[in-house]
């Protein structure tokens, strides 16, 4: 790998020399991916004469960490337990001594994780569509089974507030910057507001940003759930919603469940672990997420123009704002809309 | 009057080098950069052609729909404004039901120029009535 690495080659052979009490050299390093904020680096090594291939979470700096590593892992930590398949950790170091910035270290899981080849997999595969889906629901309906006591303390949480109410305040906030009046967003918001769904029967813990693109699958299905950084404490319904934005489909938008399955595999999937489905809250939250990241988009570009994050990536955002005002105007349809032209 | 070629035209010329020759010659992150630049050519390209129209509609469908809200105003930031205050004053489910014809037309326009066939899905699988 290039010169670039060597340091941080070095620094995690350090850390896991002292860990693990026996001299480690680290072998075949590659990147698997470099964000601007977090750097992904896999490599083999071997630990008491047996092999293992693991996966390197560095970031650059301290003040470049949203969230603790800490965090982190043991949400990895309290999944895994949960009987969710995620990369098992190995290693968490907040010491930038080592690395220049806080890292963790997991196993590495082979398979494909990039949406478009996900879904070719899936493609290529009969009936894997359908296993994933239904894999995913159990997954997840194990995460939000759940001891909420056992997981981190520092995990966000609607409080004394509901799921909802939580999140509708976040989206007055974001809507409250937008650059530009969009009042398709602010109807869309109208709407969250007027048909919020009552509390869950428990508050769980929720992954938040389960969908395709963030799970390694093979042939055999899922294999893994990635990034947890965004775990937290919230209305179950929520993750469902999420993984069927339209955004996570990548143009098989007929497939509901991320491009590769429709809604009713995962809805069994999930309701076969102990899940608990609400269909009209997982609109309400598969709604309130097409708004999301209608705002994330509008925020993006606001960086880009305002200096904090200059990115042709960051302005193109800004004119991805109508793909999810046209996604979440449409959602409304079966409230503001005429009937579906093929329902008679 | 600008010679030939027109903006438009510059703007397709830049998008053809963009990806045909840049995308080829680079990788990785800086390759998809490449392609969101081209892409944003085209965006350019089609807005020079159909943004005039399309605003005018924006403009006409608000005013309407605003009707003496919109006491005579013609500028399109401000009439967005206007609906959007128009929303926070409080409920009106008839008045919504009007607004969201409107705002999807005027999404679907928007979409000719950024993404065209993005409004090809219609969610009708989807609905929840």
């Amino acid at each position: 790998m290039s010169e670039s690495y060597e340091g941080t080659r070095k620094g995690l052979e350090r850390y896991l020399s002292e860990l693990w009490d026996q001299p480690i050299a680290i072998d075949r390093l590659t990147v698997a991916s470099a964000g601007a904020r977090r750097q992904n680096l896999l490599f083999e090594l071997r630990r008491q004469g047996e092999p293992l291939a693991l996966c390197a979470t560095v970031i650059p700096t301290p003040d470049m960490q949203l969230v603790d590593v800490e965090v982190e892992a043991a949400s990895l930590r309290f999944a895994e337990t949960a009987g969710v398949p995620v990369p098992h950790v190995y290693a968490v170091c907040s010491d930038p001594s080592y690395t220049g910035g806080p890292f963790f270290v997991t196993g590495r899981i082979e398979g494909e994780s990039i949406p478009r080849r996900v879904l070719r997999l899936v493609e290529s595969h009969a009936g894997l569509g359908a296993r994933l889906a239904r894999q995913s629901g159990g997954a997840l309906a194990k995460l939000h089974a759940a001891p909420v006591e056992n997981a981190h303390p520092a995990l966000i949480g609607p409080g004394d507030s509901t799921p909802s109410r939580f999140a509708l305040n976040l989206l007055r906030l974001e809507m409250a910057e937008l650059l530009q009046p969009s009042p398709a967003f602010r109807l869309v918001l109208r709407w969250l507001e007027e048909n919020e769904p009552p509390p869950p029967s428990r508050v769980t813990v929720i992954h938040s940003d389960f969908r395709n693109g963030n799970i390694i699958v093979g042939p055999d299905g899922l294999r893994a759930s990635l990034d947890w950084e965004g775990c937290r404490l919230g209305d179950p319904m929520e993750d469902l919603g999420w993984l069927c934005v339209r955004m996570w489909r990548f143009r098989n938008d007929e497939l509901e469940v991320g491009g590769f399955a429709t809604r009713d595999e995962l809805r069994a999937g999930y309701v076969a672990a102990g899940g608990i489905w609400d269909e009209a809250s997982f609109h309400w939250w598969k709604t309130k997420g097409t708004l999301s990241w209608g705002l994330g988009l509008a925020k993006q570009a606001r960086q880009h123009l305002d200096g904090s994050f200059r990115s042709i990536i960051m302005a193109a955002s800004g004119r991805r704002v109508a793909e999810l005002e046209y996604d979440a105007l449409m959602l409304l349809r079966g409230s503001y809309g005429d009937p579906a032209p093929d329902s008679g | 009057m600008h010679d030939r070629p027109d903006a438009a035209e510059l703007l397709e010329a830049i998008a053809d080098l963009l990806e045909r020759e840049v995308i080829a010659a680079t990788e990785g992150g800086l390759q998809h950069r490449v392609r969101v630049a081209g892409n944003l050519c085209r965006i350019l390209e089609r807005e020079m052609q159909l943004g005039p129209e399309i605003e005018a509609r924006e403009r006409e469908a608000l005013v309407s729909l605003l009707g003496p809200h919109a006491a005579g105003e013609r500028d399109l930031r401000e009439l967005n404004r206007l609906l959007m205050a128009r929303f926070d004053a409080g409920a009106d489910p008839s008045f919504e039901r009007r607004a969201w014809q409107v705002l999807l037309a005027i999404t679907r326009d928007k979409l000719r120029i950024v993404k065209p066939g993005h409004d090809d899905y219609d969610f009708a699988a989807e609905v929840v009535t």
